[in-house]
């Protein structure tokens, strides 16, 4: 159980999700898998499927039409799971915030666990939020008993 | 051996007699009684000859003639019934091939007094026939069973205002007769009278339904089946008229020729009746006459397909192996079977039409078998003896339950049934089961095609279509059953209800291929052996065959993967509790309606899609009516090349 | 018999620990090969361990079924091939193995999961007559199908069969999943089919594949390994270089359309090992 837990922490797999971003912030989350910042080191793989993520980011406000999707991707992510809002715009709907589409940031919608301001949020800034996520997987697990 | 007389002549004539009371009796409670009595009948008879062991028979006589006579004018009598045929349905081809028969007899039967000559015994009971008739006691037992029931079903469908399930009883029952005739013969004479009757039951069953179509079609299997007639008849006449009478035995032929291959003209009376088998199996060029079969009702289908007709065919060419061993028309069997196995299971896999998927599997295995007859080394023959009992098995596994399957669905297409797993979960069971016993490890048919593949090695161009045409099967079944298997995330398997005539004969053709597959050892040494050591006598052949039966040096046996293959049922079991293991819908993007139907998404502009989903058929590729052009050239090449040297 | 049976827990128990650590070493290296530091080599561990922790999703019973007769299988061809056994029944469990995983695919009414299903049948079909025509070759250069019977020979398999060696490459890079012909399910995540057969699979029954994975790995390098097996450390050192030949290959390809695999495999695959096995067949006959 110990060693599963450790493991938690080192294999953080995660999906990424474009709430209604400008793109700004999207950029930033590739730039964290090239070279330069490399965020394969901490094991982190971008899976692209809800089913396999531990770690749903999400980049953008969440509007009309996003908001059924968001919540959809984020039901269908195996326990235990962290959300991690990407940008102001996902953290408070940002300059969109009173737009008629625009319901706010992403915790209108889902509960978030971590909030990586930036416009756009530069790839340090995403990877400390990543790695602060992991340290709330941690304290989930050990609250939650897993199946 | 006077228990063994009544044996053969009970499995003759009961079936006869049996027919003729559901043709007479008209009533399905009479149907009902008289399909389940004959089939324990003859079960029970098949057992007892396989208690008994081999031994030879010759009946008396009937009125003070000769049963010679009578086979013969039977025979005569066949033949005008198939002109009159000819000529009602004014079909030239059928005219001219009955025609030809009925002059070929006549020269074998006036001109070189064939019908004097009598050679003995008429019959001959061996292992293989042994074999043969527990297949078609047991498995065509099972299908009457279940025909009985099915027809009638058939008739609420397509109602019609006489019932015509009496003849359709009456022809599905007197086949079993026939075919048990056809294979216990040792005259050849003989032989050809029960292959011409079986021809005509199936002219009659494929024609059951009076369509059009199906009428077209039992027109195309008579022509085509005889031209196979017409063959056997000129290779009778070729044995006579060169070898003499006593070539007219079955026996003879094979104790003669089992040193030394046959030559000259006694190879070219061969080749004919390799030919009149490659008919009667569709082969290439001739498979379309099975595939049009498929018009019948699906028993009729499940009848020719696993232990009548076309069982016929590779039984013939599986006896006369002996005969023809190591002449080049051997090599050229192979080939041309192996060739068939390749280009029907490629052609498989463009057809959506669940019948015409078996039809065409039916056809490649076939072909296997007779590449197997044409390797011709005892492990060949062995494997094409297992391949031709595990075949009949699941194949009419197969087709019993895609008719069971269809008549509640409504459709024979492999499209209609997905989800079927969560529809009719026992027939979807059946049909997973049936389906991997046909190309899997460890069931008894890959047992034939290992032992088949590792004997070709001695004939590289038969190697390499076998093992280019054994990848190709497992594409077409593999994605048929992935569409049975399909589920939405957390439905409930629905209760299904089987009515007892399909629990008996699908419940026990199940049970069959499990435990044959189970049981592949003592299958073998009990049955295969001896039939292969009785014609071939080559040292080291106990041990080639205990191979089989036990798996390489002991170390591949089916047993540790039948143990594996139930503990991972078992296991699943464990690892998948349905109250502690959530069902979320599937993924699609996030866009899931969110309704009780997990495959529901929002499309466009507020409107909801259902996930459409459907197997790859390659039909712009293997477009089958080009690919049937090219393969039935090649095929013909084969035929003629397969005679060509016979003659060189 | 208790040999076999120690042989067989020795397999069971070292084979995924191999076979991780080969996929660790795979994923270091090729980091590298990008520029990039990459994941710890014990990263796969890590990521089972997790899997192994998370929440149970499925969408019925038989997917996990198929799902678990693939590891099963798969462990049954390797313990068979370790234990020196019938490379044709090899290759037929192991066809077994992959039909399973097939159907596991299939299981859901999921586009994802099916077309990968589709796909990794279609792979099937360009690899199987190269693996069959593989163990065909070795019983025309041994006259035996056995495995164990290779240890007999005094020269290499490789000597004799350089180009079934180069077709066994092909059917390397579509087995362990690497482009171009990483079609069915992938290492990453892609556009068009998401995660392809795995995709509706997720926690514990997402670790039982990975895990399957690698035992399919050692067994596949252990068929590359065949070809030198005196002494066996050169087949070890031949079936690192073929892994190694393998990540170049992930490195600087692109994906490509199974058309294209059909294609190249029915086409450049058989007829390397129709050449060589013609060859082996005339100086056979030649009585060389």
């Amino acid at each position: 159980m110990e060693l599963i837990n450790k493991s938690r922490v080192k294999s953080p797999w995660l999906l990424h999700y474009d709430g209604s971003s400008c793109n700004g912030c999207d950029i930033e989350v590739l730039a964290c898998l090239t070279p330069i910042y490399d965020v394969e080191r901490f094991g982190i793989i971008n899976t692209g499927n809800p089913k396999h993520a531990d770690i749903l980011l999400i980049t953008g406000g969440v509007n009309k039409k996003a908001a059924r999707v968001v919540k959809n991707l984020y039901e269908q992510m195996p326990e235990p799971k962290v959300v991690v809002a990407v940008g102001v715009c996902a953290c408070s709907g940002g300059v969109f915030h009173d737009c008629y589409n625009i319901l706010g940031g992403i915790d209108r919608v889902i509960p978030v666990d971590v909030y990586v301001p930036g416009c756009a949020a530069r790839p340090e800034a995403i990877i400390d939020g990543v790695v602060r996520a992991l340290q709330v997987l941690a304290a989930k697990t050990d609250k939650e008993a897993v199946v | 051996m006077i228990t063994g007389k009544y044996l053969v002549a009970v499995s003759i004539w009961l079936p006869v007699a049996a027919a003729l009371l559901c043709w007479l009796g008209q009533s399905y409670s009479l149907r009902n009684i008289v399909s389940y009595l004959t089939g324990i009948i003859l079960a029970v008879c098949a057992l007892g000859l396989f208690l008994s062991g081999p031994f030879d028979y010759q009946p008396g006589e009937i009125w003070g003639l000769s049963w010679n006579t009578a086979i013969s004018a039977a025979d005569f009598a066949l033949l005008a019934l198939i002109l009159y045929i000819g000529w009602r349905q004014r079909h030239k081809l059928i005219i001219i091939l009955a025609a030809i028969q009925a002059l070929l007899l006549i020269c074998f039967d006036f001109g070189l007094g064939g019908s004097e000559i009598e050679p003995v015994p008429a019959f001959a009971v061996d292992h293989l026939a042994i074999i043969m008739a527990l297949i078609i006691n047991i498995v065509g037992s099972l299908i009457c069973i279940y025909g009985v029931k099915y027809i009638a079903e058939h008739e609420e469908q397509h109602p019609v205002a006489k019932s015509r399930q009496p003849r359709f009883m009456f022809w599905l029952i007197i086949f079993l007769g026939a075919m048990n005739g056809l294979v216990f013969a040792n005259n050849l004479y003989w032989m050809y009278f029960f292959w011409e009757v079986t021809t005509f039951c199936s002219f009659q069953l494929i024609g059951h339904d009076q369509s059009d179509e199906a009428i077209g079609n039992a027109c195309r299997a008579l022509w085509m089946n005889s031209l196979g007639g017409a063959a056997f008849a000129l290779g009778l006449v070729i044995l006579l008229r060169y070898g003499g009478g006593d070539y007219l035995s079955m026996q003879y032929l094979l104790s003669h020729h089992t040193a030394a291959g046959a030559t000259g003209a006694i190879l070219l009376a061969v080749s004919m009746l390799v030919l009149a088998g490659m008919t009667k199996s569709a082969q290439l060029p001739f498979q379309s006459w099975l595939l049009g079969a498929m018009v019948a009702p699906t028993p009729v289908s499940a009848l020719l397909h696993s232990s009548t007709m076309v069982k016929a065919g590779v039984y013939l060419i599986l006896r006369l192996a002996p005969v023809y061993a190591g002449t080049y028309l051997s090599s050229m069997t192979a080939i041309a079977g192996a060739f068939t196995f390749l280009a029907a299971s490629v052609l498989a896999i463009s057809q959506s039409n669940a019948k015409r998927v078996l039809a065409y599997s039916t056809v490649a295995n076939l072909g296997l078998i007779i590449a197997c007859a044409g390797i011709n080394t005892p492990t060949a023959i062995s494997a094409a003896i297992v391949l031709i009992i595990f075949h009949a098995v699941s194949k009419g596994l197969l087709f019993l339950c895609t008719g069971y399957v269809e008549h509640e669905i409504g459709s024979r297409d492999i499209e209609a049934m997905e989800g079927l797993a969560d529809r009719l979960p026992a027939a979807a069971t059946i049909f997973t089961i049936g389906i991997i016993s046909m190309f899997l490890p460890p069931f008894g048919m890959l047992v034939g095609k290992w032992a088949a593949i590792e004997s070709a090695a001695q004939l590289p161009l038969a190697a390499f279509l076998l093992v280019l045409a054994s990848a190709v099967t497992a594409l077409f079944w593999l994605k048929w059953l992935g569409r049975m298997l399909e589920g939405r995330p957390g439905a409930i398997a629905q209760r299904e209800i089987m009515d007892s005539h399909y629990i008996a004969s699908l419940g026990g053709l199940t049970a069959a291929a499990v435990l044959l597959s189970i049981f592949i050892g003592p299958v073998v040494n009990s049955m295969v052996t001896p039939a292969v050591t009785q014609y071939y006598f080559s040292p080291g052949l106990e041990a080639n065959l205990e191979t089989i039966a036990a798996g390489s040096g002991g170390l591949f046996s089916v047993w540790p993967l039948f143990i594996l293959l139930a503990l991972i049922a078992v296991a699943a079991g464990f690892l998948y509790q349905p109250r502690k293991v959530k069902n979320p819908p599937v993924y699609l993007c996030g866009e899931n309606a969110g309704l009780p139907e997990s495959t529901v998404f929002m499309t466009t502009g507020e409107n909801m899609g259902e996930v459409k989903l459907s197997n790859y058929y390659f039909t712009g590729f293997l477009n089958e009516a080009r690919w049937s052009r090219v393969v039935n050239r090649v095929g013909l090449i084969m035929i003629l090349l397969l005679l060509g040297v016979t003659l060189w | 018999m208790v040999k076999a049976l120690m042989v067989v827990l020795l397999v069971v128990i070292m084979a995924p620990l191999l076979g991780g650590l080969l996929t660790g070493i795979d994923r270091v290296l090729t980091a590298r090969m990008q520029g990039r530091v990459g994941p710890p080599v014990l990263q796969p561990f890590y990521d089972v361990l997790k899997l192994l922790g998370k929440e149970a999703l499925a969408a019925n019973r038989r997917q996990v079924a198929w799902a678990l007769g693939y590891l099963v299988l798969i462990i049954a061809s390797l313990a068979l091939f370790c234990l020196g056994g019938d490379l044709l029944i090899i290759v037929f469990t192991m066809a077994f193995a992959a039909g399973s995983f097939v159907l596991g695919g299939f299981s859901v009414r999921s586009p994802y999961s099916h077309i990968g299903s589709q796909r990794e049948l279609l792979q099937m079909l360009a690899y199987e007559p190269v693996l069959i025509l593989l163990a065909l070759g070795v019983y025309l250069q041994t006259g035996s199908f056995m495995v164990k019977d290779l240890f007999h020979q005094s020269q290499p398999l490789l000597a004799s069969m350089p180009l079934v060696f180069i077709a066994l490459l092909i059917v390397l890079t579509i087995k362990i999943r690497k482009s171009p012909f990483d079609l069915a399910t992938s290492h990453h995540g892609h556009q068009e089919l998401v995660k392809g057969i795995t995709t509706e699979y997720s926690g514990p029954y997402l670790a039982l594949i990975e895990v399957t994975h690698w035992y399919e790995l050692v067994l596949l390098l252990g068929l590359a390994a065949m070809f030198w097996t005196h002494p066996l450390g050169a087949g070890i050192l031949l079936a690192l270089a073929a892994f190694f030949i393998e990540m170049v290959i992930d490195n600087i390809c692109a994906r490509l359309t199974w058309n294209w695999m059909i294609k190249f495999t029915w086409t450049g695959g058989i007829i390397l090992c129709l050449i060589n096995l013609g060859v082996i067949w005339v100086l056979r006959a030649g009585g060389v």
